[in-house]
């Protein structure tokens, strides 16, 4: 039978169910951190997502979304607690679609068809942004950070994270993101 | 009568030909019976054939996208299966469609990572769409174990930490197989007690004698 995947209209309310490592904590806030370097408008356009699949009981305002991504251990400011399985799948099904809407941009950063200056272009515009923002709210301090703001070292895995969006894009994505961010620590 | 289902992306289009399954009960529009699908690439040979040849496309390049989503990239996709996927040796993925057809050498389509994140996408769209009845065994996405995560990491790396240990053991143990025994020291006679002190005088000091 074709994988049953529930519909995004459907969000999930239940809070039981496996809760995200830390490792997953770190990747799920660092792909939504991704979109926001895509997207100029990328923490609106979040909220606007979250209304839309009809997470606004869980994140009521900006702020409490804003709250629910600061357990990354990776941020400046860290939340101690972690995120309500409830609260992880709206937040991997938000990334899912925000990355669903951003496919084309990541599909032109992957792509190989383009001529390479073009395409140098792009990720340069994207790692320019991607640093900004990681400057801006991650504890550069941390090894994690430091190594993925390296402008040489960093590549592979800031091309991962552009990859591992492109592959969770749409709805069919939601069950590889999660079972991704689920895995064992390795 | 014949529904046509189609499934656009920018490198790829997945079209795929049957009819609803009257005995189930299916609605007219449904495919529970596929009667031909294909797989035109922008560029490339158009991809044609069965329902095990769309199964065995499904089955091998929905579990590599898994893998690589978790940075482990593997071959998924044995001798029996008429497709196989894998990472190409020069970059990007190698896909091989072995032919049924006696004497017909494999086909191989390299692709980009575009490419892939294409074809993964039609192949999501065909198996969420609510027409599409055909049953169609695929694992469910399951998180990967430690064991199948190790292969992301370099063997150099991986093997680095026990092999510095092992060193490290070895050098110490050397280093304290040079050092000389120490000798053990003569044998000492008892500690005479002398308690001489009247009783209600303040006690004294022990005092021990030597020979």
């Amino acid at each position: 039978m074709p994988q049953a995947t529930d519909s995004p209209s459907s969000p999930p309310t239940s809070n039981q169910g496996p809760r995200l490592s830390r490792r997953g904590l770190e990747r799920l806030d660092l792909l939504l951190l991704v979109v926001e370097a895509l997207d100029l408008n990328g923490g609106e356009a979040m909220l606007w997502m979250s209304e839309q699949l009809g997470f606004t009981a869980l994140f009521p305002n900006r702020v409490e979304l804003w709250k629910r991504r600061c357990t990354n251990p990776l941020r400046r400011t860290t939340r101690r607690d972690s995120l309500a399985p409830a609260e992880s799948e709206a937040l991997i099904r938000i990334l899912c679609a925000m990355a669903d809407r951003l496919y084309p941009l990541l599909r032109a950063l992957l792509s190989t068809a383009e001529p390479p200056e073009v395409t140098q272009q792009r990720w340069d515009l994207f790692q320019a942004r991607l640093a900004e923002l990681m400057r801006e709210r991650m504890n550069p301090r941390r090894g994690a950070v430091h190594n993925l703001l390296d402008p040489e070292s960093g590549f592979a895995q800031r091309r991962q994270l552009i990859q591992t969006l492109a592959l969770a894009s749409g709805e069919g994505g939601v069950d590889r993101l999660r079972a991704s961010l689920l895995d064992a620590a390795a | 009568m014949k529904t046509t289902l189609r499934f656009d992306q920018i490198s790829c289009r997945l079209q795929v030909e049957g009819l609803p399954d009257a005995s189930a009960g299916q609605a007219s529009d449904a495919v529970g019976i596929l009667t031909g699908w294909t797989l035109q690439w922008a560029g490339r040979p158009e991809l044609e054939g069965r329902k095990e040849h769309l199964e065995a496309l499904m089955t091998v390049v929905l579990p590599y996208a898994r893998h690589l989503i978790s940075g482990v990239t593997r071959r998924f996709g044995e001798e029996p299966l008429p497709v196989e996927i894998g990472p190409h040796p020069e970059g990007g993925h190698a896909l091989l469609l072995r032919s049924s057809q006696p004497g017909t050498p494999p086909l191989q389509v390299r692709l980009d990572d575009a490419e892939l994140a294409d074809l993964v996408r039609v192949l999501d769209q065909l198996r969420t769409d609510a027409r599409f009845k055909l049953p169609i065994a695929l694992p469910a996405a399951q998180p990967l174990r430690g064991r199948e995560l190790e292969q992301r990491t370099p063997l150099i790396q991986r093997v680095a930490a026990p092999v510095g240990g092992a060193l490290a053991l070895a050098l110490v143990a050397g280093v304290g197989l040079l050092l000389p025994v120490p000798r053990p020291l003569p044998q000492q006679e008892p500690a005479v007690r002398s308690t001489t002190a009247a009783p209600g005088a303040p006690a004294k000091p022990e005092a021990t004698t030597r020979p």
